[in-house]
């Protein structure tokens, strides 16, 4: 889902490099007065967490294989605006060390996976938490319904954007990328509830951590 | 582990690898702005970007198989998204095939675009590999700062730079451990691991920056980070920037010439 350069046309580049400046922005001012620079170290460790977590591949049909992404986990454990500031410095990494996804299509690609996973995750995350109370079930249904909703939607903003550049036509490439990732969504849902129900069983407090 | 696989080739020296690092990201910026601009059919324009940035790899001494190499990786991705623009772009037909019920069509608009997205993605990512491998990371964090970058932003991904290595032989060693097991069963029980493996991993992780931070208090961490080293901003790099600049905008003159 990482856009490289070249695939987008330049109005999207500088309303999406607009809309996520002003978001991370945010992030940045939120995540310092709540936290001062006190938990810098631990959301770095965790944004290299997420780094390490996504290179554990899984095989999926016909060859290719797939990662976790990990906004909704980072969204439902730390917040949504930490979730952004960490997800957003992976994709700087991921660009600069990876050419995995372009400069100029940082910005969407912080949007996409950023903005859109992180927000959307931890809404849905806490409207099930609120509807089925904080119990083990409520707190997994969420984590797979958040961590389904982040990948689809971030990958349904990614081909609207991709549709308006005009590198593909809207009616291909809308449609195939969210029935891709709806699939997607459902390992990434599968492994995120994985992971909560062993945080729940080793470590119960840190389901419990102050979010911002 | 052999950890080579961050900023590999950074640590050489040449001409490229002595400028400073915001000239490097700037002018890295504006070529891929120029290449996205530069409307589809220019070739002209589009062989003189090559020959820029490949004077430059070849100027900054840089292995030329390991970055044709590496630029090949992310090219499946664009053509997978490129793929179907031949198809559907309306104008002279270049080409009709019948496949099942399906009349499918290729017109030499539509081709001339694809092969566009293609040259354009390409050359962007020959830049970007170049500003990778000729700088490190850490110079690069710097760079950023100094352009205005939110603190928080590059203390956190130089902590991340910093701990992916650790994280990644952690994930090495688990990886390890799994597959001497023997990892198989259904994919429902892969997935299960996965999700244990990286549900440990996310403890020791939070385990870990606890201690980091604890280690850093008791060392009289204020907030602050502090280096030796500063970046400057010389002659070559004035040199450099102006040279790109006059060659883009000479791009860009061309570009308006053919319309």
């Amino acid at each position: 889902m990482h856009i490289p350069d070249g695939l987008l046309n330049v109005a999207t580049v500088a309303t999406t490099y607009v809309v996520s400046a002003g978001g991370v922005g945010g992030a940045v001012r939120i995540v310092n007065k709540k936290l001062g620079e006190k938990q810098v170290p631990l959301m770095g460790i965790l944004a290299a967490f997420i780094f390490a977590a996504q290179m554990l591949n899984f095989p999926i049909a016909g060859g290719t294989s797939g990662h976790f992404l990990g906004a909704a986990l980072a969204a439902i454990l730390l917040g949504p605006w930490a979730a952004v500031l960490i997800m957003s410095c992976v994709l700087i990494a991921q660009c600069l060390i990876f050419q995995d996804g372009g400069l100029l299509a940082l910005g969407a690609n912080i949007f996409n996976m950023g903005l859109v996973a992180s927000f959307s995750a931890y809404y849905i995350y806490r409207l099930f938490t609120w509807l089925m109370g904080s119990t083990r079930k409520g707190t997994l249904a969420g984590g797979f319904a958040a961590a389904w909703a982040s990948v689809f939607l971030a990958s349904v903003f990614c081909a609207v954007e991709l549709a308006v550049s005009g590198t593909s036509p809207f009616g291909v490439v809308v449609p195939a990328m969210a029935g891709v990732h709806a699939l997607i969504g459902i390992i990434e849902g599968l492994i995120t509830t994985a992971v909560l129900s062993l945080v729940l069983a080793t470590r119960a407090d840190l389901l419990q951590l102050q979010r911002i | 582990m052999k950890h080579s696989f961050l900023d590999q080739y950074s640590d050489r020296d040449s001409l490229i690898h002595r400028l400073d690092p915001r000239t490097k990201l700037l002018t890295s910026l504006l070529f891929i702005l120029a290449v996205v601009l530069t409307p589809p059919g220019r070739w002209p324009v589009f062989a003189l970007y090559f020959i820029l940035v490949a004077a430059l790899l070849i100027l900054s001494r840089v292995p030329l198989l390991y970055v044709l190499k590496r630029s090949l990786v992310i090219m499946p991705f664009v053509v997978l998204i490129a793929v179907f623009i031949p198809f559907f772009k309306e104008g002279e037909i270049a080409g009709s095939y019948n496949i099942w019920l399906w009349q499918l069509s290729v017109t030499y608009n539509g081709l001339q675009v694809f092969w566009n997205i293609l040259a354009k993605a390409w050359l962007s990512i020959l830049s970007l590999i170049l500003l990778t491998s000729t700088t490190r990371f850490s110079q690069l964090l710097k760079g950023m700062e100094k352009l205005r970058l939110p603190g928080v932003m590059t203390m956190i991904l130089s902590f991340m730079y910093r701990y992916i290595f650790v994280l990644v032989d952690e994930v090495m060693r688990m990886k390890q451990a799994r597959d001497s097991r023997n990892f198989g069963g259904g994919r429902l029980r892969q997935l299960g691991t996965i999700g244990n493996m990286i549900g440990t991993l996310f403890i020791r992780s939070y385990e870990r920056g606890e201690r980091v931070y604890a280690a850093m208090m008791a060392r009289g961490f204020d907030g602050q980070t502090r280096t030796l080293e500063s970046l400057s901003f010389r002659p070559p790099d004035a040199l450099f920037g102006l040279s790109l600049g006059f060659i883009l905008i000479l791009a860009m003159v061309l570009n308006l010439w053919y319309l």
